[in-house]
């Protein structure tokens, strides 16, 4: 179980994330949504040590995480939003480097990487250096590194960015067998679509604030699952209802360019988002 | 366990980078030779400057060898690369990264002032270089990578590397007991110029190439720098908010 208590980034006076408190249970499917700057990529980096909070702490199976907790952060791995590799080391070099990193004995660190490069369909490409590998490739390198642990706790920052349409699937799929097998997973996006896709309970933040916590399903009940979207010259406006008959109702009231459809969670982050904005 | 994984990541570095490494060592410091030691031929203390320098050339390439392996390194990977956030994040003590770093970065200061020793070894000197200069040159390189790190762990920008190298090791290189005894610098600026870590490596590097014993005060300077940027260098990575 991940615990954030009060978590709070500051830099300089600008808050970042501002007294997140949120508790994420073991073997949960997890997404941090929000719109840029919302403090999702701190969050996930506060989480993984990289940056320290200014105040509240983070708190793995009880204990508090730091720098210095080698046991807590031998149950993590981490995605990051940047293709945070060596780009001149080959993709065993990455592989092994990771393995060592985690103390791994180098007979299981190259039957890891067989078997990973493999599954991800790397493994003609071993001997290239990151520097050469296409966005697409470094992604499925970055996943690869961060299995090779099997980690208790998977944070992914952003992990299907740069990811065409087929990939990224196959990307949700890894993702759900991994999760299947009783692994946290703590998800920012930016593709909603995803968040609902794979995610058991969303956290909307917006200018570092916990701004709403549910599943999916129930932050677009609350929304209204019933959507109408009026279009005019110069914008899209929607309007959420709670029963089908108050939607076909409005429906039948408004100009021939309206539509119903069915509210989705990319509705509600833009209603949380929007209305901070 | 983790130092050694820092010093098989190095060996990976060095065994890529092999050739440009090697030239890299070379370049300066065969220039300086053949400019200040066989173009201008003079004498030193009674002696061909060449046995005035070549100590002093090495104990620089030990400086310049370990220093550029780890600012530039340190800086690309922590700010560029952001392949430092895979370290941070890793359960590998961080202390032993650093110690790692700095073991890595010093014997790559050593394998630069090797390649001068071994260039240099045609001309007939009769300088000795023993067991304790190679101890020097060492401690001289875990000295140049912890300020290496330090001031990597403070740069903004990955392009501060090289301001680095001109902010202190030009100055040194120049300075430092390399190309002229410090005895001849004017009182009070020779008292400072001879508390810095080159100054007292040259000097002793230099002295057991004449044959003698240095005195132990040179490697309590040493030490002190040493212990002063390796404690501020483990201070950073665990308690500096924003890496």
């Amino acid at each position: 179980m991940i615990e954030l208590r009060n978590l709070t980034k500051k830099f300089g006076d600008f808050t970042a994330v501002d007294h997140l408190s949120l508790t994420i249970e073991t073997g949960e499917f997890f997404g941090l949504l929000g719109p840029n700057g919302a403090g999702k990529t701190t969050t996930i980096s506060m989480m993984s040590t990289v940056l320290l909070p200014t105040a509240g702490e983070i708190l793995i199976d009880g204990q508090r995480l730091d720098r210095k907790a080698s046991q807590q952060k031998r149950k993590l791995s981490v995605i990051t939003q940047e293709y945070s590799m060596r780009q001149d080391m080959n993709m065993d070099e990455v592989m092994e480097y990771q393995g060592r990193l985690y103390f791994l004995p180098r007979k299981v660190i190259k039957q890891k990487t067989d078997v990973l490069l493999e599954f991800a369909g790397l493994i003609d490409y071993r001997h290239r250096t990151v520097r050469h590998l296409s966005g697409g490739m470094k992604r499925k390198l970055m996943i690869c590194r961060a299995l090779m642990i099997e980690p208790e706790i998977l944070l992914l920052d952003e992990p299907t960015a740069g990811m065409d349409a087929l990939s990224r699937r196959q990307m949700w799929n890894l993702l759900r067998k991994v999760n299947g097998d009783k692994m946290t997973i703590v998800l920012t996006t930016h593709y909603i679509e995803e968040a609902q896709a794979l995610c058991g309970r969303v956290a909307l933040v917006n200018q570092g604030k916990l701004q709403k916590l549910d599943t999916p399903d129930n932050l677009i009940r609350e929304l209204g699952p019933f959507a109408v979207d009026e279009t005019s010259q110069d914008s899209l406006v929607s309007r959420y209802f709670h029963n089908r008959d108050d939607a076909i109702a409005y429906l039948s009231k408004a100009g021939s360019d309206a539509a119903l459809r069915a509210t989705t969670l990319e509705d509600v982050f833009v209603d949380v988002a929007g209305r901070k904005l | 366990m983790g130092i050694i994984t820092v010093l098989w990541e190095k060996w990976v570095e060095f065994r890529r980078d092999f050739f440009k490494i090697t030239v890299a060592a070379m370049i300066s410091p065969l220039m300086y030779l053949i400019i200040f030691g066989l173009g201008i031929q003079t004498t030193s203390h009674g002696e061909p400057y060449l046995n005035f320098l070549i100590p002093g050339i090495v104990a620089m390439a030990t400086m310049t060898g370990s220093f550029s392996a780890i600012a530039q390194n340190m800086s690309v990977q922590r700010l560029y690369e952001r392949a430092l956030d895979q370290i941070m994040v890793s359960p590998t003590p961080l202390w032993q990264f650093i110690l790692g770093q700095v073991i890595g970065g010093s014997l790559r200061g050593m394998y630069a002032a090797g390649v001068i020793l071994v260039l240099t070894a045609p001309i007939r000197t009769g300088l000795v270089f023993n067991t304790l200069s190679f101890a020097i040159m060492f401690l001289n390189g875990t000295v140049f990578a912890t300020i290496a790190l330090v001031l990597s762990f403070l740069a903004k920008s990955y392009t501060d590397a090289p301001r680095f190298t001109s902010y202190i090791i030009m100055p040194m290189s120049f300075l430092c007991n390399t190309f002229f005894s410090t005895d001849q610098m004017p009182a009070g600026f020779r008292q400072v110029i001879s508390l810095l870590p080159l100054s007292q490596a040259s000097a002793m590097i230099r002295t057991i190439s004449g044959g003698e014993r240095p005195g132990a005060f040179g490697f309590v300077v040493l030490l002190a720098y040493l212990i002063v940027f390796g404690a501020i260098s483990v201070v950073f990575i665990y308690r500096k908010k924003n890496l």
